[in-house]
């Protein structure tokens, strides 16, 4: 029997973002649901659990994406879920988000960063090594 | 006779003795008048007081020589008064002398005995008078100083910029009333005040530095916080003339205001390029996954996103378009013409402008106009106010759900002319509506994701109807619909 396709959940509140990243991962083939804020994508999550989040993170407030990753590594059944952070406003506004090492970016509750636009071949082989990662994980 | 000989005035009840005196000095250059009793002599000099010497007898009728020398001491300080007298005692020289008497001549005397006391008496009066010109020249000299200084310390008193000296031994030895403001901690310590009196420590170590870096011109600057405020501190230092650091001088200068400017500067610079970087995000991201075929071939799935990007990249060069606007607003290089215009007609204008979009949406747009209202004009620039109405009945028509309904209704009202524009649309949220004017924001929902915007259209119609001394306000309800409300001042009326 053919495995089920991992399922990912994408989070964005820009239309384009999430059909451009869903065009990429369906090609890939993976299952993708979409998510216009993080409080529907929560509750749409508690009821399927995703194998992987890609989530921007200047949705509504300018941090919309850390929460949303701190509720997740937070949430008992979500913890393991890798997340991925895509954001435009990495160096904006004064702040600069970018995580320069490993410490940091758990500090963020991400597994990793991209700045928009990431190459498609980027997003994928990042999707690809924290899936493997993960069912590794789960093996052992 | 000559005007300018040197007059002497001769006082003595003797004929004889006041006409040999004249002989003597006349043949000797002077101008010389005469006369025969100390009232007369009195009456003479006071006529033409330009005497430089008086011979005065102590024995006359009337008034007594003695008087007299009194009186003309009094009205001049200079003139050398010489007593001739047959009855010298030392009593009487004594008493001549308390009484201004430069020396007497004892009668009867020769030429050259009268002409020496004389030209002793005129070579002291000379030195006198010249003493007398060098102190009030010196004294002159001392007011003009002083008042120089008085001068120098109220501009450095009045300065708006914080004024204080440093001397070698790193002691306070001047400060001005702006610096005593600024640090306010040592206003009130005596000067000289060490260093130390200062809180502020990067200015102390400023001080510091510059004063032991010892000789040079080197000028200091630094930005400085303190207790709230940004200084701008130059620090020079005061060089003795053998090139020699002799002390310094610091100015603070409170660029607070500049710096709150650069800040809301370069928050608004990261914001657009921010606003500018998303769009272009996004239509680098579809082109990538076109060429790549990462998402396998599809003519028809490329061609929309294709599409997409050709709308993100117009919207991205409206923002651009409008972004120069804004900005000219604010340099001034957007300049407005008002004249008196029909604004009934310029709302119908815009309302044909936008006709096909309400079309494509099926949306009605009413045009609202009572009779009075249309008779008046306001003071406007027709171009600007076709933009504002535009911008407005555009908006409406994105925000509203396709078949909903869109109004302009244009009423008098006091010195005002109204413009309404009301739509059936989603509406704003409380917390939305209170931004609905700022830079780049927009609303952040499902049905606004769709809706290609900037965030710089309401924030241009407010720039230009604040420009026109209007008002813009707004009403609104989320998912009942907004009301954007604009007063225009009327024009005067033609007599």
């Amino acid at each position: 029997m053919k495995p089920r396709p991992h399922i990912i959940m994408l989070v964005d509140d820009d239309p384009d973002f999430l059909e451009m990243n869903q065009h990429i991962l369906e090609g890939a083939g993976y299952a993708v649901q979409c998510c216009a804020d993080p409080q529907t994508a929560l509750q749409k999550m508690a009821g399927q659990r995703p194998s992987l989040v890609v989530t921007d993170l200047m949705m509504k407030s300018l941090d919309a994406g850390f929460s949303f990753a701190r509720q997740i590594k937070q949430h008992a059944r979500l913890k393991d879920v890798p997340v991925v952070i895509v954001t435009a406003v990495s160096s904006q506004r004064g702040f600069d988000f970018r995580p320069r090492t490993a410490d940091e970016l758990a500090a963020m509750c991400a597994d990793a960063f991209f700045e928009k636009p990431v190459a498609p071949e980027t997003l994928l082989n990042k999707v690809r090594e924290l899936l493997k990662s993960r069912d590794e994980e789960v093996k052992t | 006779m000559n005007e300018d000989n040197p007059r002497i005035l001769v006082v003595d009840d003797e004929l004889g003795m006041r006409e040999g005196c004249r002989k003597i000095l006349t043949a000797e250059g002077f101008e010389v008048e005469t006369a025969e009793d100390g009232l007369a002599g009195l009456e003479t000099f006071k006529r033409r007081p330009s005497f430089v010497a008086a011979l005065v007898d102590l024995k006359m009728p009337r008034m007594g020589g003695i008087e007299l020398i009194e009186k003309l001491r009094a009205l001049d300080t200079d003139i050398v008064l010489l007593v001739i007298t047959a009855y010298a005692t030392i009593d009487t020289a004594v008493e001549a002398t308390k009484r201004g008497a430069y020396g007497y001549i004892p009668k009867p005397f020769t030429p050259d005995e009268l002409l020496l006391p004389i030209r002793n008496g005129l070579d002291r009066r000379a030195l006198s008078i010249e003493a007398k010109r060098l102190r009030e020249e010196r004294e002159r000299r001392l007011l003009e100083l002083a008042s120089e200084r008085s001068k120098s310390n109220t501009i450095i008193n009045c300065m708006t910029d914080g004024v204080f000296v440093v001397n070698r031994e790193k002691q306070i030895v001047l400060r001005n009333a702006a610096a005593a403001r600024i640090m306010p901690e040592s206003a009130h310590v005596p000067l000289p005040a060490p260093l130390t009196v200062l809180t502020c420590a990067p200015l102390r170590d400023l001080l510091g530095e510059t004063l032991d870096a010892g000789s040079g011109p080197l000028i200091v600057s630094k930005e400085i916080a303190l207790d709230k405020c940004t200084y701008m501190v130059n620090v020079s230092p005061v060089l003795d003339p053998s090139g020699e650091t002799s002390g310094a001088v610091t100015v603070l200068r409170d660029i607070t205001a500049l710096k709150k400017l650069e800040t809301a500067k370069s928050m608004f610079v990261s914001m657009v390029a921010h606003e500018i970087k998303n769009p272009l995000a996004v239509i680098e991201g579809y082109l990538n996954v076109i060429l790549t075929g990462i998402a396998g071939q599809d003519p028809k799935r490329d061609r929309e996103m294709l599409q997409k990007s050709l709308l993100r990249a117009r919207t991205l060069r409206t923002m651009v378009a409008e972004l120069m606007n804004l900005t000219a607003m604010e340099t001034g290089h957007f300049t407005i013409a008002r004249s008196p215009i029909d604004i009934a007609k310029v709302t119908a204008d815009a309302v044909e402008f936008t006709k096909e979009k309400a079309r494509d949406k099926g949306i009605e747009v009413a045009l609202d106009c009572d009779d009075q209202a249309a008779s008046e004009r306001v003071l406007a620039d027709r171009d600007a106010m076709l933009s504002v109405f535009t911008n407005l009945i555009d908006n409406a028509i994105k925000y509203t759900p396709a078949h909903g309904r869109v109004g302009i209704r244009v009423e008098q009202n006091g010195m005002y002319v109204k413009v309404t524009v009301w739509d059936t649309g989603i509406g704003m949220a409380p917390e939305e509506r209170d931004r609905a004017f700022d830079e780049f924001f927009r609303a952040k929902n499902e049905y606004t994701a769709k809706v290609p915007g900037t965030g710089l259209g309401l924030t241009i119609v407010k720039r230009l109807v604040d420009m026109h001394h209007g008002t813009i306000t707004v009403i609104t309800q989320r998912g009942k619909g907004s009301e954007f409300t604009v007063r225009l001042p009327k024009a005067e009326k033609a007599p």
